[in-house]
């Protein structure tokens, strides 16, 4: 397979608008990254640059050390799914998989035993007769997918892949490109806006935001330590709560209510006495305690936990996700504690860690 | 797999385009046949032979596309069916063309043939064209559906 590196790679477009800036990854063999972002962020752009379906205004792109920047898409050895499955209507499943090797004037036996291959490893064996329109969305998805295997490309691209399919087929895909990419262990790039996914196929996540890179690292470290309040607010489901609050005394002060601080979280805060900063709480990091009342207006029972949502100090919303299966009632109050916190600076946003300022 | 069985079992998922190709280039041969008789204005056409000469290009035409795409999905039947025509091309080449090149006609106070030489040359080469066309489809098509019958019923036998 192939590692990726992508250096300080700019799109500029003939009307100046800029779509990406700076963005740079060094993408080793065999990993899986997935870019990550609001709609508009530059996610696709990066992915189609790589591609070659858009031109690279500044920077470059090495495949295995190799400058490709300006080598034309079909020459990249690269393979990209796209959302709307691109398919051939009039062709069966067979011919579907094996044009791009048919184009290419392969040996029709080797097309075969390709093709039979990729088929296996996608459960299609049994659909190769078919026409695209009598499958599925998901088997529609893993014919694209085949599509790409057969022609063993160094990278595969996947562009917001399971955004057509039903929240059930969708899980279901995202297991199947997960396995996939074990068993190839091939370098691949998957855009996405969905977190979930992110978090769930990525090795690495780069996320992203008005065509800046906010944060390269894995799940865990996009979750556990988010670079700023856009990342924080960006992974996990539902967002993390964010307050206005002021450091002094030992404790944070927000509108109406107080927060207190363990010695460590003290000396995170030690350069930040008397300032304004923004506190982060994620709402699994929320737990039923002694230290705040919140005054609950909506109580979501999600099975194994419940979501509540109301109101501390002057009228700051905050929205706990508490273990089990609770029944509080619209005006009940609640006494929650904040278990984990994030600390952000208020003008730049970005996180404050142990010895900043 | 060796290479023979591979190419054998390319054929459940590929069409025969070999067979369906013939059979269609069988009915541009008639095309071509039919428009250089039609063509001919002279009285010996205008009879009730005629008549049914365009009905049976109808009919062979019609026949000939169904069964195109019936070889096209390996379906035996069609090869008969496209034999039968091979045939009947054949046994054309006796009806109008040898008539019409027997028979002289006048045109302009000048005996003529009524199908020249070169005429009738050409039009048998049409015929027999479309004949060799429609018996190649037929015995290509009857090789390869069974051969593809007896992989798909040894790959049946092994997966039992």
């Amino acid at each position: 397979m192939a590692e990726l590196s992508l250096h300080h790679i700019d799109k500029i477009y003939d009307n100046n608008v800029q779509a990406v800036y700076d963005f740079n990854i060094d993408i080793r063999d065999g990993e899986l990254i997935v870019l990550v972002g609001p709609s508009g962020c530059g996610k696709s752009t990066t992915l189609r640059m790589v591609a070659g379906l858009e031109d690279i205004s500044n920077g470059n792109l090495l495949l295995d050390g190799r400058d490709i920047t300006r080598v034309p898409a079909k020459d990249r050895d690269m393979a990209m799914v796209f959302q709307n499955y691109a398919l051939y209507g009039h062709m069966t499943i067979y011919e579907n998989m094996a044009f791009s090797l048919v184009l290419r004037k392969e040996d029709p036996n080797v097309i075969h035993k390709k093709v039979l291959a990729a088929a296996d490893i996608l459960g299609l064996t049994t659909q190769l007769n078919k026409k695209p329109s009598q499958l599925s969305g998901g088997q529609r998805q893993r014919v694209a997918m085949g599509r790409s295997i057969v022609r063993n490309p160094k990278v595969f691209l996947f562009d917001e892949p399971l955004s057509n399919l039903d929240a059930k087929l969708r899980g279901a895909t995202r297991r199947e490109i997960l396995l996939l990419h074990k068993r190839l262990n091939a370098t691949m790039m998957y855009v996405t806006h969905d977190q979930t996914e992110a978090l769930t196929l990525a090795d690495r996540i780069v996320c992203m935001s008005m065509g800046h890179v906010q944060q390269i690292g894995t799940p865990l470290e996009l979750y556990d330590s988010p670079n700023n309040t856009f990342v924080a607010g960006f992974i996990g489901l539902p967002p993390m709560n964010f307050f206005d609050v002021t450091f002094e005394n030992g404790s944070l002060h927000g509108k109406g209510f107080e927060v207190p601080l363990n010695d460590e979280e003290k000396s995170i805060l030690a350069n930040y006495n008397r300032k304004a900063i923004t506190l982060g709480v994620r709402p699994e990091d929320i737990v039923e305690g002694k230290d705040l009342t919140v005054k609950v207006f909506s109580n979501e029972n999600l099975g194994m936990n419940t979501l509540v949502h109301g109101h501390m100090g002057d009228n700051i919303r905050v929205t706990a996700k508490l273990r089990g299966w609770a029944n509080y009632k619209n005006g009940d109050s609640v006494k929650l504690d904040f278990k984990r916190k994030h600390f952000f600076d208020k003008e730049t946003t970005n996180a404050i860690r142990k010895g900043d300022r | 797999m060796n290479e023979q069985s591979v190419k054998l079992d390319r054929m459940r998922f590929t069409k025969n385009t070999q067979s369906s190709r013939l059979a269609l280039l069988a009915i541009v041969f008639d095309v071509f046949y039919f428009v250089s008789i039609y063509k001919t204005n002279v009285d010996f056409y205008y009879n009730i032979l005629m008549g049914a000469s365009i009905l049976y290009n109808l009919v062979f035409m019609l026949a000939a596309f169904l069964s195109s795409e019936g070889v096209k999905n390996y379906k035996p039947g069609f090869s008969y069916v496209l034999g039968v025509l091979g045939v009947i091309q054949i046994v054309r080449i006796f009806i109008l063309p040898v008539k019409a090149h027997a028979t002289t006609v006048t045109v302009g106070g000048t005996e003529i043939l009524a199908m020249s030489n070169g005429q009738f040359v050409r039009v048998v080469i049409y015929l027999v064209a479309s004949a060799v066309c429609l018996c190649a489809a037929a015995v290509i098509n009857m090789q390869k559906s069974r051969a593809l019958s007896a992989h798909i019923a040894g790959l049946e036998a092994q997966k039992a």
